[in-house]
């Protein structure tokens, strides 16, 4: 049994990308075939005229693709500031030289340099995850793969969530974002594609995903998009 | 406070190691030197198993092997007439390449697998140098004396590897490479996902902590004059170079210090108050002590100092992880 099957697309670079589906369309199989976590049995990844199909998930980084994961994965045992340095060692190699400072930089970017000396157990869901983020953008990535970030949280955690997802955009880095949450899909994201039963149903901007009869016949259902756009 | 005793915590080493320095000097019987003697080599046991069961949280039960390689390089090549300080290089040469063929296999397991695989290439290696006649096979094996026997002489070769153990152990703590090694004990996929290669970084501590290991094989095997394979080589001596850790405090360098310290000096008197039934107090207060105290001696220091208010915050992020309750399926 084939968990994807002919779904192709290209990111393309300095957007925030959205995949969206329904419960078992596919969403977090491509996730992990495209983070190196799963392998394909067929089919190419390609990042920048490059196959990094094959890669496991520590050589992709050295690429410059790094993930979060849907479940938080903190190192609990370290401090906040140890979870996001070990990132910046082992990482992609960044021209700026102070380590520390790197870390420190990318926990102020989630807003969370006040709790660095924390340990990484002690922080609430919405602060782990951003914890998680804030470790995946230490790496110095390219192209940044977000699996669920805003599952969980609460409405002012997701919008600030999505703020910072709008800033490391705007800092050159591409980003490819799973996400159940379909408002925060439409809000942010420039272009969206739409899985369902393994298969690529539609793939547009969030307008043209919103009107797309087939999206709302199979999977979105009327209102289910929270705006007016559908009658 | 806190600082004041991390301060003091140098200056208490160095004062140790003043001590066990000058112990000789004060005309202890052999016996005791003995017992300091061996106290040292598996001081060099215990943080080197720690470096990867309690440091990157890789359980093994097969450190005998390296051990063993270790005694027998060092006997092999003294009986060549190798100076044994060159020799216990060989030992740590011999028993880090052994690592990396076991290790290459192995690694690709994780947690209770990876143990279990290493308990069965310790009993092979076992088997297999039971049934080598060219050293000795079963019978074992005779290290050639040179000249006179200066017990001093191993006392202090002794006391330097566990200094370098200690030494070795600090570094790494220390280092990035550490850092690393603590996040593949906590989540080694998320290791990976930040550009950590858990398998060579697995590798490498493995080879570092067999090297550590092997020497003191070496070591041992230059004092003991005699060794064979159902003693280097046994499965107890991988258990016994695991519980020193255990009952000290795994994953810290002072509880696998202290852990095999009290092994040591335990299981000595033991067998001396109690030949009949030393084996059965000594598990006895194996489960005692893993029971009541899972941090191990260091954890029961910690909460004594706790308790006299001296030293509220002291619990350090590896002990929140290791400690009672706290210890998740995926870490070991």
């Amino acid at each position: 049994m084939a968990a994807l099957k002919d779904v192709s697309f290209s990111v393309p670079e300095r957007h925030i990308f959205g995949i969206i589906g329904p419960n078992g369309a596919g969403k977090s199989t491509l996730f992990g075939v495209i983070s190196g976590a799963i392998r394909a049995s067929q089919g190419r990844v390609r990042f920048r005229g490059s196959d990094v199909t094959r890669l496991r998930s520590d050589a992709l980084v050295h690429f410059g693709i790094a993930r979060t994961h849907h479940i938080v994965r903190p190192f609990r045992a370290m401090t906040v500031l140890e979870n996001v340095l070990v990132a910046v060692h082992y990482g992609r190699q960044s021209a700026k030289a102070d380590a520390k400072a790197q870390a420190i930089s990318a926990l102020e970017r989630v807003q969370l340099a006040p709790k660095a000396r924390m340990l990484a157990s002690a922080l609430s869901l919405g602060e782990q995850k951003r914890l998680e983020v804030a470790r995946a953008l230490a790496t110095n990535p390219d192209l940044l793969l977000l699996d669920e970030v805003c599952g969980g949280l609460s409405g002012a955690e997701t919008r600030a969530m999505l703020d910072l997802f709008q800033q490391i955009r705007a800092s050159g880095t591409t980003i490819l974002y799973v996400e159940h949450d379909m408002k925060a899909v439409m809000s942010v994201c420039d272009r969206i594609a739409v899985l369902d039963f393994g298969r690529k149903l539609a793939e547009g901007t969030p307008a043209e995903i919103q009107n797309d009869p087939a999206v709302i016949d199979a999977y979105l259902g009327s209102g289910m998009l929270g705006t007016n756009s559908i009658a | 406070m806190k600082r004041l005793i991390a301060s003091f915590q140098p200056l208490f080493a160095a004062g140790i190691l003043l001590v066990v320095l000058l112990l000789p000097i004060l005309g202890l019987t052999p016996n005791v030197i003995r017992i300091l003697f061996i106290t040292f080599v598996w001081i060099t046991a215990s943080l080197a198993w720690n470096l990867l069961g309690g440091v990157a949280g890789q359980v093994s039960f097969g450190f005998a092997v390296f051990y063993g390689l270790g005694a027998y390089a060092a006997a092999l090549m003294i009986n060549a007439g190798v100076n044994p300080a060159l020799s216990f290089v060989g030992s740590a040469a011999v028993a880090a390449l052994a690592s990396f063929l076991i290790g290459i296999p192995t690694f690709r397991l994780r947690g209770p697998y990876f143990a279990i695989a290493t308990i069965g290439v310790s009993e092979a290696v076992r088997v297999v140098m039971n049934n080598i006649s060219a050293v000795g096979g079963a019978g074992g094996l005779r290290v050639t004396e040179r000249g006179i026997f200066h017990q001093t002489e191993h006392y202090y070769s002794g006391l330097a590897i566990a200094v370098l153990a200690v030494c070795v152990s600090l570094l790494i703590e220390r280092s990035k490479f550490g850092l690393a090694l603590r996040a593949i004990r906590q989540d080694e996929d998320a290791a990976a996902d930040i550009g950590i290669n858990p398998f060579r970084c697995k590798l490498w501590i493995h080879a570092i902590a067999a090297a550590l290991t092997g020497v003191a094989g070496g070591v041992f095997a230059d004092y003991a004059a005699y060794i064979h394979p159902q003693g280097v080589f046994a499965f107890s001596t991988s258990v016994t170079i695991l519980l020193m850790p255990v009952i000290g405090g795994i994953g810290t360098i002072w509880g696998a210090v202290l852990g095999a310290a009290v092994v040591t000096i335990v299981e000595e008197q033991l067998v001396a108050v109690f030949p009949q039934v030393h084996l059965l107090l000594y598990g006895l207060l194996l489960m005692l002590i893993v029971l009541l105290e899972p941090d191990g001696l260091v954890g029961l220091l910690r909460r004594m100092l706790r308790r006299m208010h001296v030293d509220p915050s002291s619990r350090g992020p590896d002990e929140a992880l290791w400690g009672r309750g706290r210890l998740e399926g995926r870490e070991l």
